[in-house]
């Protein structure tokens, strides 16, 4: 199959027979945003960034965008599918857990623990999952809403194990070179696209086109030989091993965990992003997560005033563009035609 | 440990706690049932509720039976604009209004932490007495409270079962494209099932301060006391709201008290995923197509 980029999820052009009319052609903004030539600009600039901002915030503020963009794009997987987790940071929490502890008591090193943090998370989804992906649309998402909190319930009052409130400090550095700003940016940025690059081309292969076809219409994909089930089921999972990495990785950043980063407010955080750049391409949840993680570096001070604008910003896109960022060309070409493409 | 005194106490509280739940609930599962809406942003106006009688009770010293009313009226009118600006958007936008909703709990919880501040104040109860009933001893506040919550409750029925709009609210709640077939007007109907779903949580959010505390972030846990009760007795149906509010109440009383709060949580939370997937459409509801 011939892909023009591994982030373009539509469909190639050799299917796209229909010329449309040039009155309707609307051209969302992901298409230039997901062009070869702009990812790799992209990727040469953040390879690039530590070469000019030694600063070790500027650093900080990347790696937390990155390991975002890793939680964000692992929640996006299971968008897809069609189902909105709202206990998507309990498997994080579950991720950065498994991976402290395994460093900190059981002395195992960073990629055995990264592992773990992969496998953990996934195996209680392959638990829970077939039970719960039975269930759609705002069931899926109350249960989901139910289940992050007993896991967190489950941080707090598992003392032995989880600290409790206290959660865990003195989370190891990934090895002592890595204890460094720069090193671990690469480190990160690393993580970051090969997982982001990994679900891109998944997404962009069969199983994308399962997925997106089980999501439309789940009677029809079942009819074409889809198997609904097992595909959401190994969608769940990988999506909530995925971000058993991400947490993984936060925890050897920050150095301490504690149930409070995964509470409902991050599971809400991950929607947010999921939302606001678009639930429907790959891109939206990275230009999403640009958004919600640098806003409020320029809101410093206002963190109250930022949730009231995420607030304000998450109901405009619900009630009237449900593409989100990622598809302002096509809110903008909307506007300009006039009512015509309401929906 | 289970003597007689003791369970007796644990019943009134968990009367105390259904008839605050069943508030809470109600207006839940009336928004669902008639609009399609999921209201995240329920446990909100509760938490509004609550501030609102902090100030008319507690700084003005109305008394108990004027501010209690009074401020659920205020939180439900201030609401009505917020119906204009947001919720009209949503109605029978099940997804939409789900996350959207979050959105607008996002932005009223915040607001309220910078128009108040996030530190905890607390409701003064409405009488100190204590009532002596054989062995037990408990607060008149609970009966207070359970009290005004019958009232509320009675008077819904009443409005819903024997009034032209009640007539027209269920109808609306069965199909509202057939309703509106026969002369119901819906947006003023809408506009009237909001006013009395945000009045129940106010009011409601009053009571929960009352008992336990007020910051902007009380909305929390009332909106998961909301989803726990309309997922228990079925979404959108009214029954379900009351027997799903009293086994909760009474469980949380119940384990709450002999086995700690985190007990009760998963107890709740745990029978509730049960319930999810088995009978998704709760004890009392009907099942969807």
């Amino acid at each position: 199959m011939i892909k023009s980029s591994t982030l373009e999820s539509a469909p190639p052009p050799a299917f796209a027979t229909q010329p449309a009319s040039p009155a309707t052609v609307v051209r969302p903004a992901r298409r230039w945003l997901a062009h070869p030539v702009t990812v790799a600009v992209v990727l040469v600039l953040l390879v690039a960034l530590p070469l000019v901002a030694h600063d070790k915030f500027v650093l900080s503020v990347a790696v937390t965008t990155f390991i975002t963009a890793i939680a964000a794009a692992s929640l996006h997987l299971i968008v897809r599918t069609g189902h909105v987790s709202l206990g998507h940071a309990a498997f994080m929490g579950i991720g950065a857990y498994v991976s402290a502890i395994a460093t900190t008591d059981f002395g195992l090193a960073f990629p055995v623990a990264v592992c773990l943090a992969f496998l953990a998370p996934a195996a209680l989804a392959l638990i829970v999952g077939p039970i719960l992906l039975r269930l759609t649309g705002k069931y899926f998402v109350l249960v989901t809403l139910l289940f992050g909190e007993i896991v967190r319930t489950v941080f707090v009052n598992w003392t032995d194990v989880t600290g409790g409130s206290n959660g865990i400090s003195g989370v190891p550095a990934p090895s002592a070179y890595f204890s460094n700003p720069v090193p671990f940016y690469y480190l990160a940025l690393g993580f970051a696209v090969v997982i982001i690059g990994i679900i891109g081309r998944l997404l962009a292969s069969e199983v994308g086109r399962m997925i997106d076809s089980l999501r439309e219409g789940e009677a029809l994909a079942r009819c074409s030989g889809v198997p609904v089930l097992s595909t959401k089921v190994v969608i769940f999972m990988l999506g909530c091993g995925i971000v058993g990495i991400a947490g993984a990785l936060q925890a050897h950043f920050v150095h301490y965990i504690d149930p409070t980063s995964f509470a409902l407010e991050q599971s809400l955080n991950l929607v947010v992003i999921n939302v606001i750049g678009g639930m429907y391409t790959l891109i939206g949840p990275i230009v999403g997560t640009l958004f919600v993680v640098l806003l409020p570096e320029f809101l410093r001070g206002y963190v109250e005033l930022q949730h009231v604008v995420f607030g304000i910003v998450l109901i405009l896109v619900m009630a009237f563009f449900s593409g989100g960022i990622a598809d302002a060309g096509v809110l903008f070409k909307r506007l300009g035609l006039g009512r015509g493409g309401q929906q | 440990m289970f003597s007689p005194a003791v369970l007796g106490q644990v019943f009134v509280d968990g009367i105390g706690l259904s008839a605050i739940y069943i508030l809470i609930a109600l207006g839940f599962t009336l928004l669902f049932g008639i609009m399609r809406v999921v209201n995240f942003a329920h446990g909100a106006f509760a938490m509004l509720g609550g501030y609102a009688l902090y100030y008319l009770y507690g700084n003005l010293g109305l008394p108990y039976l004027v501010a209690a009313p009074a401020a659920a009226l205020i939180v439900a009118t201030v609401a009505l604009v917020l119906e204009r600006i947001v919720y009209r958007f949503f109605y029978q936008r099940m997804f939409q209004s789900m996350i959207g909703l979050l959105g607008l709990d996002m932005a009223i919880m915040y607001t309220a932490v910078i128009a108040w501040n996030a530190e905890e104040r607390s409701v003064p109860p409405s009488t100190d007495a204590l009532l002596h009933l054989g062995d037990l001893v408990f607060p008149a506040q609970k009966l207070i409270i359970a009290g005004i919550a019958a009232v509320a409750l009675l008077l819904f029925y009443l409005f819903t079962h024997y009034s032209r709009y009640g007539l027209a609210m269920r109808a609306a709640a069965q199909d509202v494209d057939i309703a509106e077939a026969q002369g119901v007007n819906s947006t003023a109907l809408y506009r009237l099932a909001f006013f009395i779903a945000i009045f129940m949580a106010a009011l409601a959010g009053g009571f929960y301060a009352q008992t336990y505390a007020l910051s902007p972030f009380v909305g929390e846990p009332q909106l998961m006391i909301a989803f726990i009760v309309v997922i228990l007795g079925g979404m959108g149906s009214i029954p379900g709201v009351a027997l799903g509010g009293l086994l909760l109440g009474f469980a949380n009383s119940f384990l709450g008290t002999f086995y700690g709060s985190a007990t009760s949580i998963f107890v709740s939370f745990g029978a509730v995923i049960l319930l999810l997937i088995f009978r998704p459409w709760g004890l009392l509801g009907a099942k969807e197509a």
